[in-house]
């Protein structure tokens, strides 16, 4: 069984995250918003200003990841981000990680017990000889 | 006694702290309510001491200006380079003109020193010089003999550092705010609406531990919960909560459904609709966040912006938006593909949806009024009390 054979994006945004830009970002990630059951992460430690339209379009991207199953998570908000997720109620909506590498390992990180079993199983008979 | 006060207000202060958030000195900002430098001009007056002057660093054209200090204070504002030579000038003004003794304080620090006190102390010492202290750290509030001008001029070359002669120190034991920082200044707040200082909020208690000044404008469904500010001709719209020590200074506006905890709004300022506001100071186009520890600053006039200072533009904002207003109805009566439903705030308040908007397949919004139609996937997620 292959769990992590969906790939994971990690996409860096722009330094300005104004209507502008946020409509070009949104074009660029849309193909894999598409995909089924997208997994994204989205670095922010670049954004030095983002305003109401910039947190429109996270909030976009996450309602259509969820429409595909998928979802969006966030990683290395710089501290201008930061505080506008949260003066905008938003940072409570999306799973925020330290580094992108964090954010796309949790992907694989949540897996039912049953899974995670089956998982380990497969794993262990890989690596065990076959007797002659 | 010929005693005179000279109040000192200019930005060295806090630039050295490295965290100069905002463009003026901290003392100028109102607290609630009133400046810190407003606040001891009157505990000068308060003491006797009927004739003070201030003198102000600004950025702006130099020249007279109030900064909201009572009308008998003669104010100056002058530029950064010549601060402390203006400064020297109105102590040799006040010496020229009969004053025996020059109280001259610096905010800097605001402390409630005790004038009388400090005036005893010089003349039972008969010193020249005579500086306040808390603890181990020299306050910048001094009583110098106004004959002394050579020792005053000592004090002004050296920006207070130093004095020609040995300064006796008087320790005060009244409440003490170093005013270094926004962190500082949003204790000051705290610390005034919990009653630790003598000075109090520039209002009325409209109830317990909530002030309010003359002209606020309170809205139906708005919570004011204790201990708040909230200054004069300031707005708090329909289904905004103000909490936890929170103060709304004047002519600032806080739109719906948004809320203030822990938080100072600048005067002049605008707090769009359906916002949270937490631990921070906001105005002047900036959010200065102090868990962060971070300023921050706002492009986006739809979350934080400056209202116009000038009472004429105001004016004519107000004027157009009235206007406006009917005909934007007949527009959007004409034009709109299904009337929008009238929104039920408590209902509102009770979706723990997030602001996704449109964006999850319903319309959200913060409060049925203009401010929601400029921002319209914010609602409010957060609940207080019993809303």
């Amino acid at each position: 069984m292959d769990i992590n054979s969906r790939p994971v994006v990690v996409k860096r945004m722009p330094e300005r995250l104004n209507s502008r830009t946020a409509r070009e970002f949104l074009r660029n990630v849309r193909p894999f918003l598409a995909a089924d059951r997208p997994q994204l992460v989205f670095d922010l430690s670049l954004v030095s200003q983002i305003d109401a339209s910039g947190v429109e379009m996270l909030l976009k991207c996450m309602s259509e990841a969820h429409k595909r199953d998928g979802d969006v998570k966030l990683a290395s908000l710089s501290d201008q981000a930061a505080v506008v997720l949260e003066l905008t109620r938003t940072e409570r909506l999306f799973e925020i990680y330290e580094t992108s590498t964090e954010a796309a390992r949790s992907f694989s990180g949540f897996l039912p017990n049953s899974m995670r079993q089956q998982l380990l199983h497969n794993k262990r008979s890989a690596t065990q000889p076959i007797a002659a | 006694m010929d005693i005179r006060g000279l109040l000192l207000a200019n930005s060295e202060h806090h630039h050295a702290g490295g965290n100069q958030a905002l463009d003026v000195p901290l003392a100028t900002l109102d607290v609630t309510g009133k400046s810190a430098l407003q606040r001891m001009a009157e505990r000068l007056q308060q003491y006797g001491i009927s004739q003070v002057s201030a003198v102000v660093e600004s950025t702006g054209p130099s020249g007279i200006r109030n900064f909201g200090l009572p009308s008998d204070v003669t104010c100056v504002s002058v530029a950064p380079d010549r601060f402390w030579k203006v400064a020297e000038s109105a102590f040799n003004d006040m010496a020229q003109s009969g004053a025996e003794l020059v109280i001259l304080v610096r905010l800097g620090a605001y402390a409630e020193a005790d004038f009388e006190k400090l005036v005893q102390f010089h003349l039972d010492r008969k010193e020249r010089v005579t500086q306040m202290a808390a603890d181990e750290q020299k306050l910048e509030i001094f009583c110098i003999s106004a004959s002394r001008r050579n020792d005053a001029a000592s004090l002004f070359r050296t920006q207070l550092a130093h004095c020609r002669s040995e300064c006796p120190l008087l320790q005060h034991d009244g409440y003490l705010n170093q005013m270094a920082s926004m962190r500082d200044l949003r204790q000051f707040a705290i610390d005034i609406l919990t009653r630790q200082t003598q000075t109090c909020p520039a209002g009325k208690e409209i109830k317990p531990g909530v002030w309010s000044a003359p002209g606020a404008m309170i809205e139906k469904g708005a919570r004011v919960l204790a201990p708040a500010f909230v200054g004069s001709l300031a707005r708090i719209r329909s289904g905004a909560v103000i909490t936890r020590c929170s103060s709304v200074e004047r002519h600032a506006e806080v739109d719906c459904g948004t809320v203030i905890e822990n938080s100072t709004v600048l005067p002049f300022s605008y707090v769009g609709a359906g916002l949270d506001l937490a631990h921070s100071v906001a105005g002047m186009g900036r959010i200065v966040n102090l868990h962060r520890d971070v300023t921050v600053e706002i492009v986006d006039p739809k979350l934080v912006a400056s209202m116009s200072v000038g009472s004429g533009k105001r004016f004519m904002t107000s004027a157009a938006e009235a206007l406006t207003y009917l005909p934007k109805l007949a527009f959007q009566g004409v034009f709109a593909a299904k009337k929008a439903e009238k929104v039920d705030l408590q209902a509102t308040l009770r979706k723990t949806s997030p602001a996704l908007g449109t964006a999850a397949g319903f319309e959200t919004s913060a409060c049925d009024t203009e401010a929601s139609h400029k921002f319209p996937n914010m609602v409010v997620a957060r609940r207080y009390g019993h809303q």
